[in-house]
């Protein structure tokens, strides 16, 4: 990589600005296929008011949703490739610039200790003050580089968990816990209709990353039999966009299954996404 | 569609129902988390004059309001959806948000003579809705503090009126809230 730190942070920049402002294809045509199965005028009216937004969005470089997310990185490093030094500082000054620009929700929160958790130290009015969460590295072949932000917004996290599971040798079993849990949460989440991530992993840290992981590399027009299966069983309980009812409660189900340990135990991560899950755009190196 | 012009007369309230298409334009409020537990302490404390606020016939709106636009926050949050029993009773009309609300929740909404509202988190559409914005009060809280906005055609839907409720109706296929889980 031949690029400079300046040259870095802007790419990058861009790609959190893309991710807040885009819809991608995929994720528009499963909204315009919601659209045609949708029977319920009012479930109707809030799946094309989302396709509006998006344009508009789009149009305007405005973010989807006021709650602009918590930047979520996921780098992919090429095997014969080289990082420059400062590559990270060019990566977390990029993502302060895009949050600036963007303009995110300025919600850092000031103060150390108790304070910052109670909130009464007040808030940082600097939208680049809200750092991403660790940056996630995967290897893959070749010499490119490619880094993903994802923007994970506050709704999702209220109704996801990572717990374990005890799946008595049953994989039905841990399905049936998955769509109980997907149905609990969406079903207070109000910003439908949404998508599902799930990661199971062997350890509480691994299924949240297969999870988030799920979320950079999930398309909604690729489905595999299973994410089917768990989309349909939400689907049937009728809690519809926005919660109005409806047929369109999560429009595509994301889920990576990791390595698994000797045990009658599997820990599993949901995340209950949002209307504009994910936020996400790529940049290559 | 049903026009709301704030303050909302007792009359227009009893005369909504769930399913009904809303646009509200005129003053409205607008808080989340940290400012609506505040109000309510002002409230319950008789030093509402001090905002120089009335909530006879108001609109609350559940969103943050920050350079990245508004949006209807969860108003199940605990914070949230327990300030709802309180102002509806301090002359609040329209509660505004999203989310499914708990069943004594809803009931309170009726004894008092408001509903609950839900429109969707369409950032880019609702921020383009806003004439103008003021900090009302709790200016420390930053984009969480309590605005007084003045909106042009706001659209929302009727989710709980009257005792009835969009969410009871998927009611027997969605899971219960679990007792007292505020999430």
């Amino acid at each position: 990589m031949t690029l400079s730190r300046p040259e870095i942070a802007a790419k990058v920049a861009e790609a959190v600005i893309t991710a807040s402002t885009t819809f991608r294809p995929d994720q528009k045509e499963a909204y315009q296929r919601a659209v045609l199965c949708e029977e319920k005028p009012e479930a109707r009216w809030v799946l094309e008011t989302i396709l509006e937004n998006a344009r508009v969005a789009e149009e305007k470089r405005l973010p989807l949703c006021d709650d602009t997310g918590i930047p979520h990185l996921f780098l992919e490093v090429g095997d014969e490739a080289v990082l420059p030094p400062g590559f990270f500082a060019a990566v977390q000054e990029g993502v302060r610039e895009g949050l600036r620009r963007l303009p995110g929700r300025p919600m850092a929160v000031l103060g150390e200790g108790l304070q910052r958790i109670d909130q009464s130290g007040g808030l940082s009015g600097d939208s680049g003050d809200v750092l991403p969460a660790p940056v996630q590295i995967q290897n893959i072949p070749g010499k490119k580089v490619r880094l993903t932000v994802l923007l994970l917004g506050g709704g999702p996290e209220i109704r996801g968990k990572t717990q374990r599971v005890f799946h008595h040798h049953s994989g039905e079993v841990v399905l049936a816990e998955m769509v109980r849990w997907a149905k609990e949460g969406v079903a207070r989440l109000g910003c439908l209709p949404g998508v599902l991530a799930f990661g199971i992993g062997r350890t509480n840290l691994e299924a949240a990353v297969l999870a988030v992981e799920a979320l950079k590399d999930g398309d909604f027009t690729v489905q595999s039999a299973l994410e089917q299966q768990i989309t349909r069983a939400v689907n049937e309980s009728g809690i519809g966009p926005l919660g109005l009812g409806g047929s369109a409660t999560v429009l595509a189900t994301f889920l990576k299954i990791g390595p698994q340990r000797a045990s009658g135990v599997r820990i599993v991560s949901l995340r209950a996404g949002c209307c504009f899950d994910p936020r996400r755009a790529s940049v290559v190196f | 569609m049903i026009k709301i012009f704030p303050p909302v007369a007792e009359a227009q309230i009893s005369s909504l129902k769930i399913f009904d298409r809303l646009v509200i334009s005129g003053p409205i409020l607008a808080g989340r988390d940290a400012a609506l537990p505040r109000l309510v302490r002002l409230v319950a404390e008789n030093r509402l004059a001090e905002t120089g606020l009335d909530l006879r016939g108001a609109v609350i709106f559940h969103t943050a309001v920050s350079p990245a636009g508004i949006g209807p926050t969860s108003s199940n949050k605990e914070e949230i959806e327990n300030s709802i029993p309180a102002l509806s009773r301090a002359g609040v009309k329209i509660h505004l948000g999203k989310g499914s609300l708990h069943p004594e929740t809803v009931a309170s909404l009726c004894e008092h003579g408001a509903i609950f509202a839900v429109t969707p988190p369409v950032s880019a559409l609702l921020t383009s809705k806003i004439r103008a914005r003021r900090v009302a009060a709790f200016p420390e809280e930053g984009m969480e503090a309590l605005y007084l906005l003045e909106v042009a055609e706001l659209p929302a839907i009727v989710a709980a009126a009257h005792g009835q409720s969009v969410f009871n109706l998927n009611g027997a296929k969605n899971p219960a809230p679990k007792g007292g889980e505020r999430q």
